[in-house]
């Protein structure tokens, strides 16, 4: 007999660590399941290499942790967001150091903590510079431990409702190409970022923003999409990320002059600023020929010396070796700014909710917003662990007193879901997703980049609508059921073409410079008009923009400088 | 170019029935271990200009000592699934066997809830340091001939992993760990032929670990 549907009280879809941390915040109540379209040990979190905050300090406290990133934030974080967020971190630290994570420790066997951007205490709690890895493996471990039940290797296609509410959702089992419904009181997305709408990315192959996408056709407003984080430094050639870690343990930005520029642009902090303004510190260097080749600049680590290089930062050497034949205890590494992190999302309120009931989200794929303009390193990994905890209680407390819907309106879904996949793949004589992929990937790296304006992302904007109706046709070039990963990576790119256009309205819609988001034809932040929230709903075939207002709270909105 | 980028270039330009599996492309996730010219490799790691190294030495068993007919290595690499795992299409194999001896062997920390870390000192914490640096990508597990001829053999990773808790200082019940890997498809199974050590990608030494376990 085969099955055609399943059903549980919640699915949660993704397993890095905010999908794991939800579970297992809720699986001693709830019949829960994980639906991940890879095995969770390869889910993005795993590459996070800097560290995690906490303000373990004695001399350290969550307010300050708190005014940290709501400066970060260009003063865009919802306040009440950051209290939360600021307060449970050494919780959810303390947390995971029990369940096992192996932290750095200091000589006297305490958690180790180095300086971070945009901090002002040594906050960042690490695993050398490999502490997501360290943070995804014990969290699976515990997930284990409590006998979660994954999908794994299931793709969702799309979100289900009844009347106005989520009801479940239909996904693809890749191993035989078979579509099944899953019915459930609640759905929490924890699918993580989509910074592989750009070319230029850190991110995995994977993040290709599909809890976003399903969210905005199922009436779930977006939020602050035009907030991409470009990582100051990244391997050139293949972007991979070096962590914000190497400067915090002392290591250089050097210009084609031998200069160390960011004297010129954070005095203070040098490179220790934040991000956005470390990373348009070297988009200038670069424009205006101070880079090498006219592309990259040096990150220096050679000064810290081997022993500190070997303990520090282990995995960092061994990219650049692998990666880029460089070894950065003989030799300077090569870097540029490429896409990051999305401080945007799925709007949620604090707990996670959606506006549209029984869906919720969690982590870098929703924006509640605690990241602003400008997320701190260091905030992203704590945003998984306390929010999870946070969203998993009120999932809990929503699934007590839902009921369980009726399993026909996923199976209904199912069944035109099938249909839409074959029709799909009988397509011929279209682009190949790869064409329009690296399209739309070459179009955000240029008009939607570090600097922004109005003529370029007008530009980039039809350049996308044009992808997207080029798409209608798209060629999938193969109809095997089993393991069609062809039909995988063009079911992605649909969902990135929705993010590409609706990233590129909001960064055209606002016309001001705050943190992320730079204009060059509005170079100022203008409080007046766009201390707001942007938010895009799907409604019909078209997008409806609007802006909201952002919770203010006990720190003052002030000129942001470092 | 790397061998996982050559991959992509085959999917998206030539033959898009091609399968493997991908995420990080960084050698972080663990995703892409397959078998380059006879050794195994992860694929994002490997740079075209180094496949043909052949520098791993491994004892050979079947999967890795036969060659195909036809095959010219001056001119080709040879790229094959992971040995010792169920085909299921292309370059993706059946792991179901390599994850489920976690669950099996119950390799996690037996947290007990607290308000403050556990001390932990720098010295201490070297001595799991190699072992949680473990991907679990397999590699270890696609190289070993013990895994090549008994199925039931936990394989490499989960005895390193088990090791890893075993020595952590802040292990409740260090015995646990070890009581699981004595199990007969445990590490009586090793015959300490190291191939683990040589084609683990992150220096694990899976097969130092085995030996300790096999001395206590």
């Amino acid at each position: 007999m085969t099955i055609s549907s399943f059903e549980h009280d919640v699915i949660i879809v993704g397993a890095g660590l905010s999908g794991l941390r939800v579970a297992i915040e809720l699986c001693e109540k709830f019949d829960i399941a994980i639906v991940t379209k890879v095995h969770p040990l390869r889910s993005h979190s795993v590459a996070a290499q800097g560290g995690i905050n906490a303000a373990l300090g004695e001399d350290d406290s969550w307010e300050a942790h708190a005014f940290d990133t709501v400066k970060g934030s260009d003063y865009l974080a919802d306040q009440d967001v950051v209290e939360i967020l600021a307060k449970a971190a050494p919780g959810a630290v303390i947390e995971n150091e029990r369940w096992g994570t192996a932290f750095s420790r200091t000589e006297d066997g305490k958690i180790a903590q180095r300086p971070f951007g945009g901090a002002a205490f040594p906050r960042t709690c690490y695993a050398a510079d490999r502490t997501g890895h360290n943070l995804l493996h014990t969290t699976f471990e515990q997930a284990l431990k409590r006998g979660i039940k994954f999908y794994t290797e299931w793709f969702v296609i799309s979100l289900v409702k009844s009347k106005d509410q989520v009801c479940g959702l239909t996904a693809l089992d890749i191993a035989t190409g078979e579509v099944h419904g899953f019915t459930a009181k609640a759905v929490v997305l924890a699918t993580g970022g989509f910074g592989r709408v750009y070319g230029h990315s850190t991110n995995a192959l994977i993040n290709t923003g599909d809890g976003c996408a399903l969210a905005l056709r199922v009436g779930a407003p977006l939020k602050d999409l035009e907030f991409i984080q470009f990582h100051p430094t990244c391997l050139y050639g293949s972007s991979i990320l070096m962590t914000e870690g190497a400067r915090g343990e002392g290591g250089y930005l050097v210009n084609a002059e031998g200069k160390r520029f960011m004297e010129k642009y954070a005095p203070e902090k040098m490179e220790l600023a934040p991000r956005d303004i470390v990373a348009r510190a070297i988009q200038t260097e670069v424009l205006e020929r101070r880079g090498f080749e006219d592309e990259y600049v040096h990150l220096d680590l050679r000064h810290l010396g081997k022993e500190k290089i070997m303990e520090r930062l282990p995995g960092i050497r061994e990219i650049c070796i692998y990666f880029a034949g460089v070894d950065p205890i003989e030799e300077p590494i090569p870097i540029q700014p490429a896409q990051h992190y999305s401080m945007g999302g799925i709007h949620t309120n604090k707990h996670g909710e959606t506006p549209v009931s029984g869906l919720f989200a969690v982590g870098e794929t929703a924006c509640m917003s605690v990241h602003g303009a400008n997320r701190l390193g260091g905030n992203s990994l704590l945003e998984t662990l306390v929010f999870g905890r946070v969203v998993g209680e009120k999932v809990g407390e929503y699934t007590s007193s839902a009921k369980q819907p009726d399993k026909s309106c996923v199976e209904e879904e199912a069944f035109k879901m099938r249909e839409h996949l074959q029709t799909l793949l009988l397509h011929e004589g279209g682009d190949s997703t790869a064409n329009i992929r690296e399209t739309m990937g070459q179009t955000m790296d240029v008009l939607v980049g570090v600097y922004r304006k109005s003529d370029a992302l007008e530009a980039a904007l039809k350049m996308i609508r044009e992808l997207k109706t080029r798409f209608k046709n798209v060629s999938v070039g193969q109809s095997d059921d089993k393991f069609n990963f062809a039909l995988v990576r063009t079911l992605e790119l649909e969902n990135m073409l929705d993010l590409a256009e609706v990233i590129t309205m909001g960064a055209l819609m606002r016309r001001e410079s705050r943190g992320a988001h730079w204009r060059l034809d509005y170079p100022q932040r203008d409080d007046e008009n766009f201390l707001k929230h942007s938010l895009f709903t799907m409604v019909d075939d078209y997008i409806k923009t609007e802006l909201i207002d952002v919770n203010l709270g006990k720190f003052d909105v002030k000129e942001r400088t470092y | 170019m790397t061998v996982l980028d050559a991959l992509f270039q085959i999917q998206d330009r030539m033959d898009p029935s091609l399968s493997f599996r991908y995420s990080c492309r960084g050698a972080v996730c663990g995703s892409c271990s397959m078998l380059i010219n006879k050794e195994p490799r992860l694929a994002c790691r490997t740079q075209i200009s180094y496949a043909k190294s052949n520098d791993m030495k491994l004892k050979p068993f079947s999967a890795i000592g036969e060659t195909p007919a036809g095959w010219n290595p001056e001119v080709e690499i040879l790229i094959e699934p992971l040995p010792n795992m169920p085909i299921l299409k292309d370059l993706v194999v059946d792991m179901t066997k390599f994850y489920d001896v976690l669950e099996s062997m119950k390799l996690w920390s037996d947290a007990e809830d607290g308000d403050t870390p556990r001390s932990q000192t720098p010295d201490e914490r070297k001595k799991v340091e190699r072992y949680v640096n473990c991907i679990l990508c397999a590699l270890c597990y696609g190289s070993c001939p013990v895994n090549a001829e008994k199925e039931d053999y936990v394989g490499p990773a989960a005895l390193a992993k088990a090791w890893r808790f075993h020595e952590d200082s802040r292990s409740l019940e260090p015995e646990r760990y070890t009581k699981a890997v004595k199990r007969p498809e445990g590490a009586p199974l090793c015959d300490l032929i190291m191939n683990c050590v040589k084609a683990c990608p992150k220096g694990v030494a899976p097969g130092g670990a085995i030996r300790k376990l096999k001395n206590l």
